[in-house]
């Protein structure tokens, strides 16, 4: 057995092609279309019926279909910094120069919602692409967390033992400001029952998202990531969507059945955390890995996009969608380790993302905890996420396997 | 006298023999990593409130490619070149900021730290939620809450200080410009290693005096200089020797640190920090507000072009940037990529700045 994937490509196609034709209905109808990025309460789209368009996704198609060099290149070339995240050069660089973009474009937007449940740079991609298009948008501000407003989060389900009720009230009256944004960009008051069902689907849908990351972590590891990285769409920005409650649904019983049968993706040696937003011209470094038994249980970045919706606490769900480590002052990173222990990692592959502040600070301190409390070493590498000419996939390989025999 | 009084600030900048003698004193002396935090407050807690600036470039913990400030005071604060801070305060101005902070919470470990969450909006919320931080930080920092009455006498301090700098800060927009480029960021970095007071005496002196100074009339050029948190004394120097007169700034450590007085109160205190607008991302429309202050500084000091000092790490600079360019495409301008910290690779362009546009 080389390798041997769950076979979640399949699923995805149906995912995209219902999204996309969900999206192509809501044009012809009018409705209005509206960016958003990671993190946002993308519930909202499904509630107000709006057209999404996610930078990120779009930067990351355009970085697997090799365009993004040119786009990035557009963008530093009309003056817009080297060091700023991918997703933005990627994305300006479409908007001043479309004809060097992957087609389909991402549909002009009507307004933008940015949020700071990440990171102030989707603030600074929201100001940009609003003044270029002249449209409105509305900025969520969620708390940065610290030890000062929260304690013991979940790292998987972004459940906490206590969270600062004063942050919580705060960032709630701002996604309520949102609503009401919303109501009147879009015309329509909410649809209170509306509001209801869609987050009665996000609820099932992140459920069984959460236990796939789980029985990742089985021995030995059931699938590749090349098809988890992917569940990061789910988790950012369709989790409202009846398809993605469909996807889910499948991708749960597949893997449910796979580690019922104790079947591997590969012939495991090595078991790997993985962190970093992933290098989406590179995918098939991670197929690589797992072909020679490198396999990849824990995926810190896809865990990130995940939280448990409640779906009795709507409001208060979107605010937990915050509470992931990247957005939680390092000295709250020991929630990591409990998941590392329990996926049994021997060592960690940490991507630098370049231009991302997040990702990339985050990643010494991430392997230094690591090997301080699990003895767990960890190699880090330079990736940004959408120009491949940083990441020489050959001497990446090298790095790898280099890494991989000293854990041996 | 005007110099020596200058150069004895900056001594004492460069040895923070002030901030060494607070700590033994007994007093908190607590490191800021933006000009977003609200010091008077700090101050009316009886805690010496000092922006962190870093020595070092070369870093070890921190990705290659981020800010030379943070890069900086990253690098110094784990070499122990901080030894007399015994606590941090940052806010959510940008994502290095934060993550600056929050590393060295992590490698660190200083007894007493806060990260004051800024709101974007400027609503009547964002002021209540604003001086609920303000609160929470006093008692973070001190255990005790904050004082209105110390509060309104560490506004007045700082209101002081501001008016002089803002006479100061007129001096070099004047024909003849009676302060340089180099002295200016001299007392604003002097400004970072000592209480408010202590400058103020040393401020009123230097005000005086300059005011009889007959000002630099033999330039080939006035420039405004545009940046963010910037601190490179040589590169300005240099400048200066080839005939610019830096007549104004927008950088968060000099020009876009002192405007706006607090008005008496924590009320007071809030809408002054949330009006603050010189390189605040964390703002609804913080490019219109940071165009239209260039814009002030520009016509204010009659600068006939501008130097835009891009640190390529700086996720201000580099989306702020094309804007800046755009709307100031009338006036003669430069963009300069200062990472590398060499001097000498700027003074081709300089000089070719000046010969086409300088006198």
């Amino acid at each position: 057995m080389d390798w041997n994937p769950l076979g979640y490509k399949n699923l995805y196609r149906e995912l995209f092609r219902k999204h996309l034709q969900r999206q192509e209905e809501l044009l012809k109808k009018g409705n209005k279309t509206a960016w958003f990025f990671s993190f946002a309460p993308s519930e909202l789209i499904y509630v107000f019926d709006i057209v999404p368009a996610y930078p990120e996704q779009y930067s990351a198609y355009c970085a697997s279909r090799g365009s993004s060099l040119d786009l990035i290149d557009e963008s530093i070339s009309s003056g817009y910094g080297h060091f700023l995240c991918d997703y933005f050069k990627t994305t300006v660089g479409s908007i001043i120069s479309p004809e060097k973009a992957t087609k389909p474009l991402m549909p002009p937007p009507d307004f933008i919602v940015d949020t700071r449940a990440l990171c102030v740079a989707h603030h600074e991609m929201s100001e940009v692409f609003a003044r270029k298009f002249g449209i409105p948008k509305y900025t969520v501000n969620y708390p940065y967390w610290t030890e000062d407003s929260v304690r013991n989060v979940d790292e998987l389900t972004k459940e906490a033992e206590w969270v600062d009720p004063y942050y919580v009230s705060y960032t709630v009256s701002q996604l309520k400001g949102l609503v009401r944004f919303l109501e009147n960009v879009c015309g329509e008051g909410l649809d209170e029952e509306r509001f209801r069902k869609v987050f009665e689907i996000s609820e099932k849908t992140s459920k069984l998202l959460i236990e796939i990351a789980r029985l990742m972590m089985s021995r030995p590891t059931p699938g590749s990531q090349r098809e988890i990285a992917d569940l990061v769409f789910l988790g950012f920005f369709v989790l409202g969507s009846e398809y993605a409650l469909e996807f889910a649904e499948k991708a749960y019983s597949t893997i449910k059945e796979r580690v019922k049968k104790k079947e591997g993706v590969s012939n495991e040696k090595i078991r790997l955390l993985t962190f970093g937003i992933m290098p989406w011209h590179s995918l098939a470094l991670y197929e690589y890995c797992e072909m020679k038994g490198m396999n990849f249980p824990l995926n810190l970045y896809v865990n990130a996009s995940l939280h448990l919706s409640d779906s009795s606490k709507p409001f208060e769900s979107m605010v937990r969608r915050s509470l992931h480590f990247t957005n939680c002052s390092y000295d709250l990173l020991e929630c990591i380790l409990k998941n590392a222990k329990r996926a049994e990692i021997d060592g960690a592959l940490l991507l630098e993302n370049t231009g991302c502040r997040i990702t990339s600070m985050i990643t010494r301190p991430i392997a230094d905890i690591l090997n301080e409390n699990l003895g767990v070493p960890s190699l880090i590498l330079e990736a940004p996420q959408c120009d491949p000419r940083v990441m020489n996939i050959e001497r990446a390989k090298t790095q790898i396997e280099a890494f991989a025999e000293s854990l041996m | 006298m005007v110099e020596e009084l200058i150069e004895e600030l900056y001594r004492n900048y460069l040895t923070k023999s002030y901030l060494r003698g607070y700590k033994m004193d007994g007093r908190l002396v607590i490191g800021t990593l933006c000009n977003t935090v609200p010091e008077e407050a700090i101050h009316s807690c009886g805690a010496i409130p000092s922006r962190l600036i870093g020595s070092s470039n070369t870093p070890s913990k921190i990705p290659s490619w981020v800010c030379i400030y943070a890069k900086g005071v990253f690098e110094s604060a784990i070499r122990g070149e901080f030894d007399y801070i015994t606590g941090i305060v940052s806010s959510t101005s940008d994502d290095t900021k934060i993550h600056l902070y929050s590393a060295m919470l992590f490698y660190l470990k200083p007894e007493r730290h806060y990260l004051i969450q800024l709101p974007y909006q400027k609503d009547g919320d964002a002021e209540e939620f604003y001086k609920n931080e303000i609160l929470r930080l006093c008692k973070k920092l001190t255990g005790s809450d904050l004082s209105e009455d110390k509060l309104n006498k560490s506004i007045s301090i700082y209101n002081r200080f501001r008016e002089f700098l803002f006479e100061l800060d007129s001096m070099r927009g004047e024909e003849k410009p009676k302060i340089s480029g180099v002295e200016w960021m001299k007392i604003l970095l002097s400004s970072t290693a000592m209480l408010k007071e202590e400058i103020n005496k040393y401020l009123l002196k230097i005000v005086e005096e300059a005011k009889d100074r007959d000002g630099v009339g033999d330039y080939r050029m006035r420039v405004h200089l545009s940046g963010n948190d910037f601190f490179n004394i040589e590169l300005i120097e240099t400048m200066e020797s080839m005939g610019f007169a830096i007549v104004s700034d927008d950088f968060c450590t000099a020009g876009g640190y002192y405007p706006g007085f607090a008005g008496k109160s924590l009320d007071g205190l809030v809408r002054r920090y949330l009006s603050q607008s010189a390189c605040n991302l964390a703002s609804e429309n913080s490019l219109k507000e940071r165009i239209e202050f260039i814009e002030s500084k520009v016509s204010s000091s009659n600068a006939d072009g501008i130097v835009i000092l891009r640190d390529r790490g700086c996720e201000v600079c580099g989306h702020q940037c094309p804007f800046i360019m755009e709307e100031f495409r009338d006036i003669p301008t430069i963009v300069l990529d200062v990472d590398s910290g060499v001097t000498e690779q700027y003074q081709t362009r300089l000089e070719a700045f000046i010969e086409a546009y300088g006198d």
